[in-house]
C-alpha cells in the first residue's frame, strides 16, 4: 500500500531528474574538476609531476623570476598538464608548496585531441 | 524438456560485468552450474608494485568503483602498520565517516539492483534516487562522487569543514525516513516476498563451509564482521552492532543490508557529532621498512583482505588483493543448484558481485594445460599492442 | 452500410489509421505514467513513433538456419489478427461489423500473437528464445482460462455473444463493473498477463533470458511485433471498457447523431485511458513473479475467482436478470 501511495504522490510531483544541458547541476565548492595553474606562484619544484599518478604532468623549460616567501628566485621549469590524462585526484594541489596548481570546482570539458595541455 | 545448457554471460543483461556460467537446466530447474571467472584481468596488482606510496593510492581506488574507499583504507592501514605510524583521531573519524557513507550508498545501490533483477524497476529507481543524497554528501566532502581520494598514507587528504558536517547531518533524517520505507516495502510488497523468500537458501554450516563473507554470511547467522573481530579505525570505541539474520535466503540478505544501512547511518551521525579536533595527518617516511602485513577491512560486500609485503623501498614488493566477491563465489554455485532458472539473476546479485575487482588470475592456456604468470612489462606490451590496433582501425 | 463509409470505418477512422496512432499514444502514455510514478521524466511524445520508424529502417538479420518466410510472416499475422479483432470492438457507437458471436472471435484473435511469439521463439534456434517461447505458451494456458471466463460472464448475463449487444444491454441495466466486480479484476489481471507486462513479463524477463522470444527479432519484424503488442494493448483496454464499463454508449439521448458519436468517442477515450492507468499502476507496483508461482496463483486463486464469478452470474440470471 505504501508503494501505491508513493506512486500516486510521485505522479503529481515534479520529476527528480535534472535535465542536464538545460538545467545546471549544482557543483559543490570542494569539487575536484579542471586543473588550473597560477603561473606567477609556481617555483618550478617538480613536486606535482612526481606525485601525479597517471604522469600527466611534465616539466617544461621556462625561465622566470618568481617571488616565494618574500624572496625572489629564478625558476627553470614549469608544469604542463595533459588535460585528458589527468584523473583529477587532487594530489598535485595537496603537495604543491605554493598553491600554484589547483583543481578548481569547474567541469573539465571534453575533447578529441589527446595532447591538449594546460600550462 | 530434456537437459539444456543455458549460457549466462560473459555478456548478459543480468550481469553488469563479464563472468560466464554454464547452467545445466532440466526445464526450469538448475541441475548443475559451471563457473568461469576472470574475463577481465587488469593487471592492477602488478601496476601497484610499480608505484610509490603516494601514487599507488589513486590506482588502488580504481580496483572497484563502488568500494573505492575500502581498498585505499585497507592499503593505507596496512602500510601504516608496517611503518608503525599512529594516525590522528580526527583522520580516523573522517575515514570512518567516508567508509560508512560508502556502505550506505553501496547497499542502496544493491537494493535497487536486486529489485531490477526481479523486474521491480520502481524500487530500482527509488533507491537510486535516494542514493543521490549520499553521493552528494560524499561529493561535498571529498570533491568526487565515486573516487573520493580521501586517504593517504598517514592520514586523510582534506579536512571536513563545519559547513560540510552540518550539511551531511541535515541529509541524514530524510535518508533514515526513506530506509524505514524500504523496510516496510521489503516486508509487505507481495512480489518481492515471493521472489526473495526461500530463494538461494544457505544454512549456517554451509556458509561456514563455503567460506562466505560479509552480508551473505551474516544473513545465514554467521556473525563475522572484520569491524567487530579485528577492530580498526574507530570501530572499537563507538557504539554499533553487527547486523545478522537467520533466514539465510535472499530475503535475509536484504534484511541484513537494510539493517546495515540503518546501523551505518547511526555510525555516521555519531562520528559527525563527535568529530575530534586536531591534525588530519602525520608526517610519513618516504620508505617503508621490510615487513609483511595482512590488512583486513570490512567492505560493503564483505571482508576485503590486502596482503602487503614491503622491502625497504618506497614501493610495495607484493600486494595481493582478495576481494569479498571471490570468497562468495563458491557459495553462489552451491546456492543455485536445485533452484529455478528465473532465480539465477537474483541469487547471483544477492552476493553483490563485483567481478572486475575479483579477476586477478593469471594466463591459463587451456589447450597446452600450462599456467604462467606474466610480468608487468609484458602486460603493458599487450595492452599497447591492442591499443595501437584499435588506433589503426 | 454505405461502402464508402465502411471503407472509412475500416481504414481511417476509427479503423486502422486511428488504431496505429492510438496504439503509439498508448505506449507513450504507458511509459510516461510509469516514469512519473517512478519519479522520472519519461520519454517525449514522439518517442514510440520515432522508435517504430527507426526499427523499421534497420537491417533484418536472419539467424542461422531459420525459416525466413515464417519469421517474416509471424509478425504480420500477429498484427493482422489484432487489427481484425479491433474492428469488432465498439469505438464510436455499435460496431457496423458486429454479429452474434464476435466476442468469441475477438478473444481467439487476441490469443494469436502469444501463439506466434511461441512459434517465433521456438524457431529462432536460440536458447533464450526457446525458453521464452515455452514460458509464453505455459503462461497462456494459465491466464487464458480465467480471462475467457471473466469476459464470457458479461455475455452470459446479457444473453448475447456480441460485444456491441452486451454494451447495449449494460445501457439498459447497469455496468458489468458493478454487477461483476470479481470478473472485472480477473479480466484486468488476465489482460496484464496477456500483454506480458510486469508482474507477468515472465516470457521476456530481461534479466533472465535477455528478451525471450523477441531476442532474434530485428528490423521490421521487431517493429511490427512491437506495433502488434501496442495495438493489442488498445484492443484489450477497449474490450474491457466495452464489456465492463459500458463502452462508448452514451447514457442519455443527444439530438444530432454526430454529436452523440463524438460524446461516445470521448467516453471511449476516457474509459480506455482509465483502464490503461490501472494497468500501468500494476506494472509499476509489482516485480516479476516466477512461472511456477504464476501457475500456483493462477490456478488456485484467479481461476477460482473466475469460476465463482460465473457461478454468481448464473445464479443472478436465474433469480434476477431473467426473472
Amino acid at each position: 500500500m505504501s508503494v501505491l501511495s508513493e506512486m500516486l504522490v510521485n505522479l503529481l510531483r515534479k520529476p527528480f531528474t535534472i535535465l542536464y544541458p538545460t538545467e545546471k547541476v549544482p557543483i559543490p565548492d570542494s569539487f575536484r574538476g579542471r586543473v588550473a595553474i597560477t603561473d606567477e606562484k609556481c617555483i618550478g619544484c617538480s613536486k606535482c609531476s612526481l606525485v601525479c599518478p597517471p604522469q600527466a604532468i611534465t616539466m617544461v623549460a621556462n625561465l622566470r623570476e618568481v617571488e616565494f616567501k618574500g624572496k625572489v628566485l629564478v625558476r627553470k621549469k614549469k608544469p604542463q598538464v595533459k588535460v585528458f590524462r589527468c584523473i583529477r585526484c587532487g594530489l598535485c594541489q595537496r603537495h604543491c608548496p605554493t598553491g600554484a596548481i589547483i583543481v578548481v570546482p569547474e567541469l573539465s570539458r571534453t575533447g578529441t585531441d589527446r595532447e591538449v595541455v594546460v600550462t | 524438456m530434456t537437459e539444456v545448457i543455458i549460457p549466462i554471460g560473459p555478456q548478459h543483461p543480468a550481469l553488469k560485468e563479464p563472468v560466464n556460467f554454464r547452467v545445466v537446466a532440466d526445464g526450469e530447474k538448475i541441475v548443475r552450474l559451471e563457473l568461469d571467472l576472470s574475463y577481465n584481468h587488469r593487471g592492477i596488482e602488478k601496476a601497484a608494485e610499480q608505484r610509490d606510496f603516494i601514487r599507488v593510492l589513486p590506482l588502488l581506488e580504481r580496483v572497484c568503483g563502488i568500494c573505492s574507499h575500502s581498498h585505499t583504507t585497507a592499503f593505507a592501514k596496512g602500510i601504516e602498520e608496517i611503518m608503525q605510524l599512529e594516525i590522528p583521531p580526527r583522520a580516523q573519524y573522517i575515514r570512518t565517516i567516508i567508509a560508512e557513507l560508502e556502505r550506505i550508498h553501496s547497499h542502496l545501490l544493491w537494493l535497487g539492483v536486486a529489485g531490477h533483477e526481479i523486474g521491480f524497476n520502481t524500487l530500482f529507481m527509488w533507491t537510486w534516487r535516494d542514493r543521490e543524497a549520499v553521493q552528494d554528501t560524499l561529493e561535498e566532502m571529498s570533491g568526487n562522487r565515486v573516487h573520493y581520494g580521501m586517504n593517504e598514507v598517514g592520514g586523510v587528504r582534506c579536512d571536513l569543514t563545519p559547513a560540510q558536517v552540518r550539511a551531511a547531518l541535515a541529509r541524514l533524517p530524510l535518508l533514515e525516513e526513506r530506509v524505514q520505507k524500504y523496510v516496510g516495502m521489503v516486508n509487505e510488497e507481495e512480489t518481492m516476498l515471493l521472489r526473495f523468500r526461500g530463494v538461494g537458501k544457505m544454512t549456517k554450516q554451509e556458509a561456514l563451509a563455503y567460506g562466505a563473507v560479509g552480508p551473505t554470511a551474516r544473513a545465514s547467522g554467521v556473525a563475522c564482521d572484520a569491524r567487530h573481530e579485528d577492530p580498526y579505525l574507530v570501530y572499537a570505541e563507538i557504539p554499533w552492532e553487527v547486523v545478522t539474520d537467520t533466514h539465510g535466503d535472499v530475503y535475509g540478505r536484504t534484511c541484513v543490508r537494510i539493517g546495515e544501512i540503518q546501523e551505518s547511518t547511526k555510525i555516521v551521525r555519531y562520528c559527525l557529532e563527535h568529530l575530534p579536533e586536531g591534525n588530519i595527518r602525520v608526517a610519513t617516511p618516504k620508505t617503508a621498512p621490510t615487513g609483511e602485513c595482512l590488512s583486513r577491512y570490512e567492505a560493503p560486500r564483505g571482508e576485503l583482505v590486502h596482503f602487503i609485503r614491503t622491502n625497504g623501498t618506497d614501493k610495495v614488493e607484493r600486494i595481493d588483493i582478495r576481494t569479498p566477491t571471490l570468497a562468495n563465489w563458491t557459495s553462489v554455485a552451491m546456492c543455485l543448484t536445485g533452484q529455478n532458472i528465473a532465480d539465477i539473476p537474483v541469487i547471483v546479485a544477492a552476493i553483490d558481485p563485483c567481478l572486475s575487482c575479483t579477476s586477478r588470475i593469471t594466463v591459463i592456456d587451456d589447450r597446452e594445460k600450462k599456467k604462467n604468470a606474466i610480468t608487468f612489462d609484458e602486460l603493458r606490451e599487450r595492452s599497447r599492442a591492442r591499443w595501437h590496433a584499435e588506433e589503426r582501425s | 452500410m454505405d461502402p464508402l463509409l465502411l471503407f472509412i470505418y475500416i481504414f481511417l477512422f476509427p479503423g486502422f489509421l486511428f488504431l496505429f496512432a492510438y496504439a503509439l499514444t498508448f505506449e507513450y502514455l504507458d511509459r510516461r505514467i510509469a516514469a512519473r510514478m517512478q519519479h522520472r521524466v519519461g520519454p517525449p511524445f514522439f518517442q514510440p513513433f520515432a522508435d517504430l520508424i527507426k526499427v523499421l529502417g534497420k537491417e533484418v538479420i536472419d539467424p542461422d538456419g531459420v525459416d525466413r518466410r515464417i519469421f517474416d510472416a509471424a509478425p504480420l499475422i500477429a498484427l493482422a489478427a489484432v487489427m481484425t479483432a479491433y474492428l469488432y470492438i465498439p469505438i464510436v457507437g455499435i460496431s457496423p461489423l458486429a454479429f452474434e458471436g464476435d466476442l468469441v472471435l475477438v478473444l481467439y484473435l487476441l490469443a494469436l500473437p502469444t501463439i506466434l511469439l511461441f512459434v517465433l521463439g521456438w524457431l529462432s534456434r536460440n536458447i533464450f528464445s526457446a525458453v521464452g517461447g515455452v514460458r509464453a505458451v505455459t503462461q497462456l494456458f494459465i491466464y487464458e482460462v480465467p480471462f475467457f471466463l471473466a469476459l464470457l460472464a458479461p455475455a452470459l448475463m446479457a444473453g448475447t455473444w456480441s460485444i456491441s449487444g452486451i454494451m447495449v444491454w449494460q445501457q439498459q441495466h447497469l455496468w458489468c463493473l458493478f454487477l461483476q466486480p470479481i470478473g472485472f479484476v480477473v479480466a484486468l489481471i488476465g489482460l496484464q498477463a496477456k500483454l506480458e507486462r510486469t508482474p507477468f513479463d515472465i516470457p521476456e524477463a530481461e534479466t533472465e533470458i535477455v528478451a525471450g522470444p523477441w531476442t532474434e527479432l530485428t528490423g521490421r519484424r521487431l517493429a511490427l511485433m512491437h506495433l502488434a503488442r501496442d495495438a493489442s494493448l488498445v484492443c484489450g483496454s477497449a474490450l474491457v471498457a466495452a464489456l465492463f464499463l459500458g463502452g462508448p454508449q452514451v447514457p442519455w439521448v443527444i439530438s444530432p447523431a454526430w454529436l452523440g458519436w463524438i460524446v461516445g468517442f470521448i467516453l471511449f477515450l476516457v474509459k480506455t485511458l482509465a483502464v490503461l492507468l490501472i494497468l500501468s499502476s500494476i506494472k509499476v507496483a509489482t516485480g516479476r513473479i516466477r512461472i511456477d508461482q504464476l501457475n500456483r496463483i493462477g490456478w488456485k486463486y484467479i481461476t477460482s475467482a473466475a469460476i465463482v464469478q460465473v457461478a454468481i452470474v448464473l445464479a443472478m440470471n436465474y433469480w434476477w436478470v431473467r426473472a
